[in-house]
C-alpha cells in the first residue's frame, strides 16, 4: 500500500488518468439502472411468508389494482344522478380502451354484475347498463349497490355517495404510463367531480420517480455543498476538487458496481450516493487539514504529503475499517434492500481509502509550489472555531462534576426512551403528508372500507373441502368477529356472495339471508353464481378445487401495530372456538408481509449492531494495544447510539427501516472522531508534558478536524431535507442530530473521562502482542467471522474458514503464512 | 311432330334452366351473411332433434380442473327459428339432478330456467345478459345454442384452408356492442360442411382475447358433426374443453318435455 502511494506521488498523472479510465468503466455500466419499488423485495424471495402470499395471489388471482375515487361533493346524492353517473360510464369506457387494463376485471357500475330478483326473475346483469336517461335510474343504481354486501364500501361509499373505480392492470411496470392516460381521461370528461388516484402499483411508480429526483437533486446539492466547505476550510480549489473526485469516483464505483452486478436499485441503494459523499470525504478532510499544518513546516510538497499519510495511516486504515464493519454488519439483517446496501457501501468506503491514499497525492504534487507560499494555517489559529474549540477543551477537563452527571442522566433516560420504542412501518407513509397519494389514501379510508388489504386463507386438504357449510359458517363467524375491530371497514368473502343469493332467489326475503344447510345447496348456489359476466370472479374468494377460500379483510390503517392486533384477536378467536377439522388458517396480503419483514429487521438489526459493536471494540483494543482505551474509544459511540434510539422511542417516532440503518453510520462515523482523538493525543503525550497540555494540543489540530469533518458530514446530509419521501428526511434530521451527539461525546465526554484518570491513563504501556499470540487471535477471529457469515447471511461465508484452515496447513510445508505477513505490515513486532 | 315438339321444348326449358342457374350462380356467389346463416344450420340446427352427453372439461391457468357432464336435449321448431334445449347435469356430484332448460327466441330474449334440487327450487333467470357464462365454462349461452344471425353483420373478408380444409373466413360485427364482450369475431367455416372449423374474438382494442377450435369432427348418422371443441381464454389463461358423446338425431322428441314441470321430473326416458 506504501509503495501504492509512493508511485502515485511519483507519477500523479498516471495516477489520476487510471483512476479516471476505471471510473469511466464503472460508469458504463449505469445506464442499465433497474429501479425496484416493490416492497415485497424487503422479503427475500426464499421466504416462506412471501412465497404463500404470491401463491395466495395467483390461487385467487388477485390483481395489482389502480383505484380511482371519484367524489361530487356539490350533490346531495354525491355522483348518484344522472349527469355524474354517465360522465363515469363514459370514462369507464375510454378506461377499458386503454392498452394494458384488463378488461374484464374493471370493477366499476358499467362493468360489474349485481344479482337481482326481478319481477319473478332472477338476473345476473351489469348495475349499470350503459347510459341512463331516467335521472330516477341513478337513485335506483345507488340503493342496489348498497343492498349488495359485495360492493358495498368497496365500489360504493357506506353514506352511498362515492364511488371507487378499481383498474387491474396486465403488468406492474406500466401503471405509471396507465394511471396517466386515466387522469387524461378523467380531466377530460369529469365536470363537478373530483377524483383521487390511487392503489399500490401506483404508489410504487410514482416512489421511484421521488427516488430518482433524490438521487438527481439532492446528491449534486450535497456534493456541491460538501466541495464549499472544503474550500473554505483549506481554500485551495484544486485540493478541494480532488476531495470532490474521490467521493465522486467511489460512488461512480460502487454504483457501477452495484448495476453491473444485476443488482435493482432499491429505496435503500438509492442511498448509496449521498451517504457515500460525506462518508468518502471524511479521510480527504484529515489529510488536507494535516497537509496544510505540515506543508509548513517543511515546505516541500512531496515530503509533505508522505509524512501525512505516515501520520494518518493507522488512524485512517482503522477508521476505515470500522467503518466498512459497521456497514458490512448490515448483511447480517436478513432484509435484502438493507443487506444489498450495507455490503455496497462498504466496498465504496474502501474505494474511497484507496482513491484518498493515491488521488490526493497526487493532486498534492502536482500544485504549483508558487501558488502555495500562503498556503497553510497561520491565519487559521484565530478562527472563531479554533477559539471555540480551545475554551472547549477547558470546559470539558474542568467540568467532570457537571458533565458526567448529566452525561448519566441522559444515559438513564435513553434507557427508559429504549423500552418504549415502537417498531412500525407503513410504505404508503414514506409519502409526505400532502403528497397526493397521501390525500387520496386518506379519503378513500374514511368513506370506503379501507385501502390495506389482508387476506386470510383457510385451507383444506380435500377437494370441496370449503363447501361444508361447518367451514362456511365457520368463515362466517370468523367475518363478524375481524369486522369488530374498529380499523378493519370491511371483510367480503364466499359467504357473502352465497348469502347474496339465497336471498335474491328466495324474492328478496331477509330470512333467506343466512348460509344454506346442506353441501349441496352451497355448491348449487355458486354453480348458479357462474352463469354471470365473468365467472372468474368466484375464484377470487374460492379456489378451483374449492380446497381454500379467503377471507378479505379491509383495513383503513396499514401500520404493522395494526396488522399485529388483528392477527391476535384471530389467534385468540380460534383459541376459544376450534377450527372445524382438517382445516388451517394462514394470512397473507401486503400489510401482513409488511409485518414479517419488519420483525425480522429490529431482530437482525440487534444482531448487526451487536456483531459489529464487537468487531470495532475488538480492533479498538488491537489498534492502541490497550484495553483501557478500547474501552474509552467506545464510549462516544455507545452514548450516541443509545441517545439516538432512546430519543427515537421518547419522541414516539416509529422504528422504521430507515432509522435502523442509523446505527450502522453512527456506529462508523462515531469512532472514527474517537480514534483521532486518542490516537492524535495519545501521539502527542509525554510524561513532562502531562495530560492536561496534551488534551489542549489535541484541540488543536486534531479537533479542528474532527470539527471541520462533523460540519462537513451534518451539511452534506441536509439536502435530504428537500427530498419528498419521508425516509429520506427522517435520515437527513437524525443524521445531523447524530453528528452532533457523535462530535459532543468525543470533545466533551472523552477528555472529560481521560481528566479523571489523568497521568495514568497516558503512562498505560501498550501491550504489544508477540507475533505468535496476535496470530491466535488473528485466526479466531477470522473462524468467528467466517461462522457467523455462514450462519447468518450465506453459507458461503464458511469458505472463509476452509481457506484458513487451507492456508494454515500449507504454511508448514511451504513457510508462507498470509496471515503473519499481514500482521507484520499491520505493526506486531516480531 | 308433336313429340318433337315436346322433346324440343323440353330441351329449351332445360337449356334455359342450365343458363339461369348458371346465372343466378354467377349473380349470387355466396355472401358472408348466407354463408353465416348456413354455419349456424350446420352448428346449431343438425337435423330436428338431437340428443347427446356432454362432458366439459375447465381448466384454469394452474391447471386446475372443475367438470360439468350433462344430458343435453335439442328440438328445432324450423331451421334458423325456434329451438328447446334441456340440460340434466349429473356432475359434479353436489349439482347432480340440477336442470337448465333455454327455449330460444328469435325476436325477443330468450327464456331460462334453472332447477336446483338441493333447495328444490325452480327459477327463471332473466336473458338479457348475452356475455353471461354457461355453467362457469370460457362458452357463453350465445357459444353453446348460437347467436341470432340478424346480430351481426357478416362479411366474407377471405377463403383458405385452415387444417387441410378449405374454409370462408367470416367477419361477424355485433350490432350491438353494448351487448356482448367482443368486437369482433373471425368465424372459419368450412366450405364443404358449414361448421366453424375456429373461431377468434377480438375485443375493444381489437386485442385476440378469445379463441375456439374445433378438435374432431365425426359423421354421425350421416351428418357432419362437431364432437370435440376448446374454447380458450388468451387474457386469463384458463380454457374449456367440450366433448359429445352418445350423439343421436331424430329421436322424436316431443315439445312437452321442454317444459317447468319436467325440471323437478326429468324425463327419464331421453335422459339415460
Amino acid at each position: 500500500m506504501r509503495r501504492l502511494i509512493k508511485l502515485s506521488v511519483h507519477y500523479p498523472k498516471t495516477t489520476i488518468w487510471i483512476s479516471v479510465f476505471i471510473t469511466l468503466a464503472f460508469l458504463s455500466q449505469i445506464p442499465k439502472i433497474k429501479i425496484d419499488t416493490d416492497p415485497e423485495n424487503m422479503l427475500s424471495q426464499k421466504e416462506w411468508v412471501r412465497r404463500y402470499h404470491n401463491q395466495v395471489k395467483k390461487t385467487f388471482s388477485i390483481e395489482d389494482l389502480i383505484v380511482v375515487g371519484i367524489t361530487n361533493p356539490d350533490n346531495p346524492y354525491g355522483v348518484f344522478n344522472k349527469e355524474s353517473l354517465n360522465r363515469i360510464a363514459n370514462a369507464t369506457n375510454q378506461i377499458l380502451d386503454i392498452k394494458g387494463v384488463v378488461i374484464k376485471d374493471v370493477i366499476s357500475p358499467t362493468t360489474v354484475d349485481d344479482i337481482q330478483e326481478r319481477g319473478g326473475m332472477l338476473s345476473i346483469d351489469r348495475l349499470q347498463k350503459g347510459m341512463i336517461e331516467d335521472p330516477q335510474q341513478a337513485l335506483i343504481i345507488q340503493k342496489r349497490a348498497l343492498v349488495n354486501p359485495l360492493f358495498k364500501d368497496k365500489l360504493i361509499s357506506h353514506d352511498g355517495k362515492d364511488l371507487c373505480l378499481y383498474i387491474p392492470i396486465e403488468k406492474k411496470d406500466q401503471s405509471y404510463r396507465i394511471s396517466n392516460e386515466i387522469k387524461l381521461i378523467l380531466n377530460d370528461i369529469l365536470k363537478a367531480e373530483k377524483y383521487f388516484i390511487s392503489g399500490l402499483p401506483v404508489a410504487e411508480d410514482t416512489f421511484g420517480i421521488e427516488m430518482f429526483k433524490q438521487m438527481g437533486v439532492s446528491s449534486p446539492i450535497s456534493a456541491f455543498l460538501v466541495l464549499l466547505l472544503i474550500y473554505l476550510f483549506i481554500r485551495k480549489i484544486s485540493l478541494s476538487i480532488a476531495a470532490m473526485m474521490v467521493a465522486f469516483f467511489s460512488i461512480i464505483w460502487t454504483m457501477g458496481l452495484l448495476i453491473g452486478m444485476g443488482y435493482t436499485v432499491h429505496i435503500m441503494s438509492s442511498m448509496i450516493p449521498i451517504f457515500l459523499i460525506p462518508i468518502s470525504v471524511d479521510d480527504s478532510v484529515h489529510v488536507l487539514s494535516h497537509f496544510s499544518e505540515v506543508y509548513q513546516k517543511h515546505k516541500d510538497k512531496k515530503v509533505a504529503i508522505i509524512k501525512v499519510i505516515d501520520d494518518l495511516w493507522s488512524p485512517m486504515l482503522y477508521t476505515t475499517l470500522t467503518t466498512m464493519a459497521g456497514f458490512a454488519s448490515l448483511a447480517l439483517t436478513p432484509i435484502p434492500p438493507v443487506q444489498v446496501f450495507g455490503l455496497f457501501i462498504c466496498f465504496g468506503k474502501f474505494v474511497a481509502w484507496i482513491l484518498t491514499m493515491t488521488l490526493i497525492p497526487a493532486f498534492a504534487v502536482l500544485l504549483n509550489e508558487e501558488k502555495l507560499h500562503n498556503f497553510g494555517r497561520e491565519e487559521e489559529s484565530h478562527t472563531p472555531l479554533t477559539r471555540f474549540l480551545n475554551r472547549l477543551a477547558t470546559f470539558s477537563i474542568t467540568r467532570q462534576k457537571v458533565i458526567l452527571p448529566i452525561a448519566l442522566a441522559f444515559i438513564l433516560l435513553s434507557t427508559y426512551g429504549l423500552t418504549r420504542i415502537v417498531v412500525n412501518d407503513n410504505p404508503v407513509k414514506w409519502f409526505s403528508e400532502n403528497h397526493p397519494i397521501r390525500i387520496a389514501d386518506r379519503i378513500l379510508n374514511k368513506t370506503f372500507g379501507g385501502t390495506y388489504m389482508t387476506y386470510l386463507v383457510f385451507e383444506g386438504s380435500k377437494e370441496g373441502a370449503m363447501k361444508s357449510p361447518d367451514v362456511m359458517k365457520y368463515i362466517e363467524k370468523m367475518q363478524r368477529q375481524i369486522e369488530s375491530s374498529p380499523i378493519v371497514g370491511k371483510t367480503s368473502s364466499v359467504v357473502d356472495i352465497i348469502k347474496k343469493l339465497s336471498y335474491e332467489i328466495h324474492d328478496e326475503n331477509e330470512n333467506y339471508n343466512v348460509l344454506p344447510e346442506t353441501q349441496e345447496a352451497i355448491a348449487q348456489y355458486l354453480f348458479l353464481y357462474q352463469n354471470s359476466g365473468d365467472p372468474q370472479d368466484l375464484f377470487r374468494y374460492i379456489s378451483y378445487d374449492d380446497k381454500k377460500a379467503n377471507i378479505w379483510i379491509q383495513m383503513k390503517k396499514g401500520d404493522n401495530q395494526d396488522m399485529t392486533g388483528l392477527e391476535e384477536k384471530v389467534k385468540n378467536f380460534i383459541a376459544h372456538n376450534p377450527l372445524p377439522e382438517d382445516i388451517q388458517v394462514h394470512w397473507a396480503g401486503l400489510t401482513y408481509l409488511n409485518v414479517v419483514w419488519q420483525e425480522k429487521m429490529v431482530q437482525g438489526m440487534l444482531k448487526s449492531l451487536m456483531g459489529s459493536f464487537a468487531v470495532v471494540f475488538l480492533m479498538m483494543i488491537f489498534l492502541f494495544r490497550s484495553f483501557k482505551w478500547g474501552i474509552l474509544s467506545m464510549i462516544p459511540l455507545s452514548f450516541s447510539i443509545l441517545l439516538i434510539y432512546g430519543t427515537i422511542g421518547l419522541i414516539g417516532k416509529n422504528y422504521d427501516m430507515p432509522v435502523a440503518v442509523l446505527s450502522a453510520l453512527t456506529l462508523g462515523l462515531s469512532i472514527d472522531y474517537a480514534i483521532h482523538f486518542i490516537g492524535r493525543s495519545r501521539m502527542f503525550y509525554t510524561s513532562d508534558k502531562g495530560w492536561r497540555k496534551t488534551i489542549y494540543e489535541t484541540f488543536d489540530e486534531p479537533a479542528l478536524a474532527i470539527s471541520r469533518n462533523a460540519i462537513v458530514v451534518a451539511l452534506a446530509f441536509l439536502p435530504l431535507l428537500l427530498a419528498p419521501l419521508i425516509p429520506y428526511k427522517t435520515v437527513g434530521v437524525f443524521l445531523a442530530a447524530i453528528i452532533a451527539l457523535s462530535g459532543i461525546a468525543t470533545l466533551i465526554l472523552l477528555p472529560s473521562i481521560i481528566s479523571i484518570f489523568g497521568n495514568s491513563l497516558y503512562e498505560t504501556k501498550a501491550k504489544y502482542l508477540p507475533l505468535e499470540e496476535a496470530f491466535k487471535i488473528a485466526i479466531a477471529f477470522l473462524i468467528l467471522i467466517s461462522l457467523t457469515i455462514g450462519k447468518f447471511v450465506t453459507p458461503y461465508g464458511y469458505l472463509l474458514a476452509a481457506l484458513v484452515c487451507f492456508g494454515l496447513i500449507q504454511s508448514v510445508f511451504t513457510g508462507f503464512c498470509l496471515i503473519k505477513i499481514l500482521l507484520k505490515k499491520a505493526g506486531v513486532k516480531d | 311432330m308433336r313429340k318433337r315438339h315436346t322433346r324440343l321444348l323440353s330441351l329449351a326449358l332445360l337449356l334455359i334452366l342450365f343458363i339461369t342457374c348458371k346465372l343466378f350462380a354467377e349473380q349470387k356467389p355466396l355472401d358472408g351473411n348466407s354463408i353465416m346463416g348456413k354455419t349456424l344450420n350446420a352448428y346449431y340446427y343438425a337435423q330436428n332433434d338431437g340428443k347427446a352427453h356432454v362432458f366439459m372439461r375447465l381448466v384454469n391457468k394452474e391447471g386446475k380442473e372443475r367438470i360439468r357432464d350433462f344430458t343435453m336435449l335439442r328440438l328445432d321448431k324450423e331451421d334458423g327459428g325456434e329451438q328447446y334445449y334441456y340440460a340434466y347435469f349429473t356432475k359434479p356430484p353436489d349439482v347432480n339432478r340440477t336442470v337448465f332448460m333455454v327455449w330460444k327466441h328469435i325476436d325477443r330474449d330468450d327464456d331460462r330456467w334453472l332447477y336446483l334440487p338441493a333447495i328444490d327450487l325452480v327459477k327463471r333467470i332473466s336473458a338479457n345478459d348475452k356475455r353471461s357464462s354457461y355453467v362457469g365454462s370460457d362458452f357463453t349461452y350465445e357459444d353453446v345454442s348460437g347467436r341470432h344471425l340478424n346480430d351481426d353483420e357478416h362479411t366474407l373478408i377471405k377463403e383458405e384452408a385452415i387444417n387441410g380444409k378449405n374454409a370462408y373466413v367470416i367477419k361477424s360485427t355485433p350490432k350491438d356492442k353494448d351487448e356482448v364482450e367482443f368486437n369482433y369475431r373471425l368465424v372459419w367455416s368450412d366450405k364443404q360442411t358449414f361448421l366453424t372449423l375456429k373461431v377468434e374474438y377480438y375485443n375493444r382494442r381489437n386485442e385476440l382475447y378469445k379463441e375456439m377450435i374445433t378438435n374432431k369432427i365425426e359423421i354421425i348418422e350421416g351428418t357432419p358433426t362437431v364432437t370435440k371443441a376448446t374454447m380458450k381464454d388468451l387474457k386469463g389463461g384458463h380454457y374449456t374443453e367440450i366433448e359429445f358423446k352418445k350423439i343421436d338425431y331424430n329421436v322424436g322428441l316431443k315439445k312437452n318435455i321442454f317444459a317447468e314441470r319436467y325440471l323437478r321430473k326429468p324425463p327419464v326416458k331421453w335422459i339415460k
